[in-house]
């Protein structure tokens, strides 16, 4: 998998490939090797647990799919007691851990709290979840917010903190530089686009929450404009995100300037997808005689 | 034990009613592992369904190594796995979540709403023998009914006409029900568990899935104050455990 590999920021990736939170889960590991992806992202972890939003929360359109989980999870405590444990013993590959607090002082709580831990590579800060009240949004849209927010973060860690961006935003380019002259060694983008469905037949919403968020094939040129102009505005290495099928997708991402992808949705229609993507990545590679920082960012 | 992902050949197919489909798989090690209540993910082995979502059907029958599914036509994946002939790819991943609670006690009451029939049907095969159950089953019209022992349609066209749920009164007085086993559309399942309040009654639910194996949390439900995973945490839930009114 040499001809691959990548860095993203302090990390290396070999292969440059990973999961886009909440879309994976060790589960996965029955149907392939671990080692076929470069890092693991867990589930975004919230401070207090959550219960997640009402039902239905899932419906698949004609292009990709929508979701209204709102972070379902156990919370900090329950993470660091039983999730971290299990990981730890399973994982043989880094462990990013994505998180998200309700204020930048939660936020910058749970990171201390997580450096105490052992077993962590990096961190994804979530503050771009469309799904949840107070968690994310209001931070991921406000340039001046993120800044701040990743100026307080850098100095809790010395590890990989990568900032994870909305697309729903008029401007990527300013968050993403906020973000890096914060301290972020790394972004990744994008979270869900807002995304909605109505039964025609009915006029009920498919969502229980009505607006939610957008994944999935119909995004991946959303995904990968908003790479492109982030690469551009910024030096910091790009995880890229949205939409990502095929071994195809991640080289267009590539091209546009992503460092290393991951592969969220696609998960859920085919479970080795990650196995064919670098396969399939590794043989262009080979075939044209090229390393992947040959063509990162390298688009004509 | 590990979920198996496989694709194999469709081994048998029939159609039992218009808009319905079983298929028959062979795979003996799968089919040792299949108890009533589980499920499959399934798709059709079809480029056009690559990038399309697997579908959650349960087990209809497993025989001699072979599992069977009925599948309902009801959108493009599964018309996509009606339209499978003999010999036809099939995907699956499974078998998956748990299963109906085996009770040792002698009336028993199955009521399932249209493609809820399988699981029961498979349940039924695998109740102790010395057991009384009756198969309650009802469907929109003619074409949603299956083999049973009292069938109800709502336009009158097979059995008596009206909803499942209004037998149900009468077949527990007169039976001396002692445990209800339900599969059916949410709105049947919501009204049969305030009917048998006070009797052990398990439910298996439907759910729109994602991942299908515990992993993204699309498929939850509310049980007590909390959402849980119909494809990891049921299908098969105690109806008396599920926060109807959140549903």
């Amino acid at each position: 998998m040499s001809s691959s590999k990548s860095k993203l920021g302090k990390l290396d990736f070999d292969p440059p490939v990973t999961v886009a939170s909440g879309t994976f889960g060790t589960e996965y590991f029955d149907f392939f090797d671990q080692r076929w992806l470069g890092a693991y992202v867990c589930k975004t972890v919230t401070f207090e647990p959550k219960a997640g939003n009402p039902v239905p929360r899932l419906y698949e359109t004609e292009a990709g799919l929508l979701n209204a989980i709102g972070l379902q999870n156990p919370g900090l405590k329950g993470f660091i007691g039983d999730e971290l444990p299990r990981l730890r013993d399973l994982l043989q590959i880094p462990l990013i851990v994505s998180f998200s607090g309700s204020t930048p002082t939660e936020f910058c709580q749970m990171l201390e709290c997580l450096e105490k831990q052992p077993g962590i590579a990096g961190y994804e800060v979530n503050v771009s979840c469309p799904n949840v009240e107070k968690e994310g949004l209001p931070f991921g849209i406000d340039p001046d917010v993120v800044f701040n927010l990743t100026r307080e973060l850098s100095k809790l860690t010395d590890k990989e903190l990568t900032v994870k961006l909305s697309p729903n935003v008029s401007s990527i380019e300013q968050v993403a530089q906020a973000a890096e002259a914060g301290g972020a060694t790394s972004l990744a983008l994008i979270n869900t686009l807002w995304g909605m469905a109505v039964d025609w037949r009915t006029g009920k919403s498919r969502i229980g929450r009505k607006v939610c968020g957008y994944s999935g094939m119909g995004v991946k040129p959303v995904a990968l404009a908003l790479t492109y102009k982030a690469a551009q505005a910024v030096k910091l290495p790009i995880l890229a995100m949205g939409g990502i099928h095929t071994w195809r997708d991640a080289l267009e991402f590539f091209y546009a300037g992503a460092s290393v992808v991951a592969v969220g949705t696609a998960m859920f229609s085919n479970s080795q997808a990650v196995v064919e993507l670098v396969q399939g990545l590794n043989g262009y590679l080979e075939e044209r005689n090229l390393r992947l920082k040959d063509i990162i960012g390298k688009v004509s | 034990m590990s979920v198996s992902q496989k694709t194999l050949p469709v081994s048998g197919a029939d159609t039992p009613q218009p808009g319905y489909r079983v298929l028959w798989i062979e795979d003996h090690e799968l089919a040792a592992r299949c108890v009533p209540g589980m499920f499959f993910e399934l798709k059709a082995d079809r480029r056009d369904q690559d990038n399309r979502l697997y579908k959650p059907i349960s087990v209809y029958q497993v025989r001699e190594g072979r599992i069977a599914f009925m599948v309902k036509e009801v959108g493009d994946g599964s018309k996509a796995l009606c339209l499978l002939q003999p010999g036809d790819g099939v995907r699956l991943i499974g078998p998956l979540g748990n299963a109906f609670p085996l009770l040792n006690v002698q009336n028993i009451l199955l009521v399932s709403g249209g493609v809820g029939y399988p699981p029961l049907s498979f349940l039924k095969s695998c109740l102790p023998s010395a057991s009384r159950v009756i198969h309650l089953h009802g469907g929109a019209s003619a074409k949603d009914v299956f083999p049973c022992d009292i069938v109800c349609t709502e336009d009158g066209s097979a059995g008596s006409k009206g909803r499942v749920t209004d037998l149900v009164p009468s077949v527990i007085a007169d039976n001396r029900i002692q445990l209800v086993y339900s599969c059916g559309p949410q709105p049947m399942l919501k009204a049969l568990a305030r009917m048998v309040e006070g009797i052990p009654h398990f439910v298996s639910l439907e759910a729109y899935m994602a991942c299908g194996i515990g992993v993204c949390y699309g498929c939850s439900v509310p049980v007590g104050n909390e959402f849980k995973r119909v494809c990891k945490d049921g299908p098969v839930f105690n109806a008396a455990d599920i926060a109807w009114e959140k549903l």
